[in-house]
């Protein structure tokens, strides 16, 4: 426990040491204040259908989920190869830490600042609730469901990170995965059967994210996430260890 | 404290490692040698759990590397070969990584802190990012990294590489020093650092140990006789022929011959001292001695004697 928080400090310290942390904020905030103000400057034209701001928001567009993918694949893709690359990972290996307390030292600490880039957010809801009221259970909802598939989608990009030495390689593993995670649900105007089609529709991510938005918690969704990332972070210890086999 | 044995370990299908087995006691400070590519480094991965070997077991203090890694470990300080740090830490921030690690924290870390910093020379770089640092202290850094929880087994791939001469000497003396409490196996290639510092040498090529013993009787068993230079002014009449005659004398080679001296090397029988009979023929044959020396033979030689013979048996017969 001691290991793996003394893991989760020194990597939330290379994070906020390093350039590129910085250039993952700056982006995240500007392409979110882009979507944000278009998002209200389209909702106030008259003519168009009232709607919450907020909602559309939290996932409302393919952009969120594109932008998504890319910054989890970015903070995630050194956190295992760069220990390979420069060697640390030999005498970090040969201190009685455990295969896990590595992964979820790492994991914890790239989940926390995922939720340091989005509780910048949180000034939209500040600035909308100055001029209208805001249900704050749907947000609150909103925010959740942000959270729970982000820690599903850094969970398989640290797992893509233990593939390869490369940071690059483990980054465009680490973004196919997210697509296919997230594309899973294109499948359901393939499917044969009704009964696949509600299998599939369980594992749509922004089905799921519609109803957080909505402040609806479906359990399903939070077991369908919840069930992917332990597995995930399963695979990721097992693949470290793997490596002491070649 | 540190055991291999059968130590095996298979690349592909050519052995990397060959049944090695050795046993280093509590105490000890063994320098393992051996030409690059010769398995030094594998068997010490394996030894600290970082390799898992094909075949045999490894042990530090009592428990098996592989079976009870975690209590292997925790006794065990490992500086790889290749220096590792994280660049974008600071020196204090580093070692502080590494005591948590280890699971040494509070007024323990502070006492072993201000003992690291002390021994390894980093007073001055201790809050410097260690991306900054010259190669002499990132190794330092690194070997203050590996003290830092005082482990009873100290496992050094080539500490020394990359130190200037005199911090050569202090690190030196250092393991030496932690070798009054410490368990030490150390490799390298520096053959007379193994001379200073080690009590007790293993030689390994091409995955096989060739000999283990300390420095003193490595040299007798493999050089065999003891060899006397001797050194006399001109004109030492006959010494050729009286000193080839002399009793227990088995080899003689005049070497250089100056304008006011001349040279002989003398190989006695094993066992004899022929120091004091050399002395007494040169006051009877009124000869003036210059100098008497044993010929000292270095690790090099022992070393280069080992790793280049051939294997008796694959000797190939000339065809006619």
């Amino acid at each position: 426990m001691k290991a793996m928080l003394a893991v989760m400090r020194k990597e939330l310290l290379t994070y906020f040491s390093s350039p590129l942390a910085y250039v993952i904020l700056t982006a995240f905030l500007f392409v979110n204040g882009y979507f944000f103000s278009i998002i209200v400057a389209y909702l106030s034209q008259p003519g168009v259908p009232p709607g919450a701001p907020l909602k559309a928001f939290f996932g409302g567009s393919f952009f969120y989920w594109l932008f998504i993918l890319l910054v989890v694949s970015a903070l995630t893709m050194r956190l295992v190869s760069e220990e390979r690359r420069s060697g640390t990972i030999e005498f970090l290996m040969t201190t009685p830490i455990s295969d896990m307390e590595v992964i979820l030292g790492k994991y914890f600490a790239s989940l926390l600042y995922y939720i340091f880039l989005w509780s910048f957010t949180l000034i939209y809801v500040i600035i909308i609730h100055t001029h209208t009221p805001v249900e704050l259970g749907p947000v609150f909802t909103g925010y959740l469901g942000i959270i729970l598939h982000g820690a599903l989608f850094l969970s398989a990009g640290i797992f893509a990170s233990t593939f390869s030495k490369n940071q690059v390689v483990s980054a465009i593993w680490s973004f196919v995965i997210l697509i296919f995670l997230f594309s899973v649900g294109l499948l359901v105007n393939l499917v044969p059967t009704q009964a696949w089609r509600d299998a599939v529709e369980y594992v749509t991510l922004w089905q799921q994210m519609d109803d957080f938005s909505k402040g609806i918690v479906d359990s399903r969704a939070l077991v369908y996430s919840i069930s992917l990332t332990v597995l995930f972070l399963f695979l990721s210890a097992q693949t470290l260890s793997v490596r002491k086999w070649r | 404290m540190i055991e291999a044995r059968d130590l095996t370990k298979v690349y592909v299908d050519s052995p990397a490692v060959d049944h090695v087995s050795f046993s280093v006691g509590e105490g000890d400070i063994v320098g393992f040698l051996g030409p690059n590519g010769a398995g030094k480094t594998t068997t010490l991965r394996m030894l600290t759990g970082f390799l898992p070997p094909t075949g045999g077991t490894a042990i530090i203090g009592t428990h098996d590397v592989w079976r009870n890694g975690k209590d292997a470990r925790r006794i065990l300080g490992y500086l790889p070969e290749n220096v590792a740090l994280y660049n974008e830490m600071r020196v204090h921030e580093y070692l502080h990584f590494r005591s948590d690690l280890e699971g040494v924290s509070g007024k323990s870390y502070a006492n072993n802190l201000e003992y690291v910093v002390e021994k390894c020379l980093i007073q001055d770089v201790v809050t410097s990012p260690i991306g900054s640092l010259s190669k002499g202290f990132r190794q330092r850094v690194a070997l203050a990294g590996t003290l830092i929880h005082r482990p009873q087994v100290l496992i050094l791939d080539e500490p020394t590489v990359g130190l200037d001469p005199v911090q050569i000497i202090k690190i030196r003396s250092l393991i030496k020093e932690l070798g009054k409490d410490h368990t030490i196996l150390l490799s390298t290639h520096i053959l007379p650092e193994v001379e200073l510092v080690c009590n007790r040498v293993m030689i390994i090529d091409r995955g096989r140990i060739l000999a283990q013993d300390t420095p003193e009787k490595l040299k007798r068993h493999l050089i065999g006789n003891p060899v006397l230079g001797i050194t006399l002014k001109k004109p030492a009449e006959k010494a050729e022929a009286v000193l080839r005659d002399l009793p227990n004398v088995t080899k003689m080679t005049p070497g250089i011959e100056g304008e006011e001296e001349i040279s002989f090397t003398i190989e006695a029988a094993p066992g004899h001292d022929l120091r004091e009979i050399l002395f007494s023929t040169a006051v009877d044959r009124g000869w003036t001695l210059l100098g008497l020396r044993e010929e000292s033979v270095s690790m090099e030689d022992i070393f280069l004697r080992l790793t280049t013979q051939e294997p008796v048996g694959e000797e190939r017969e000339v065809e006619p």
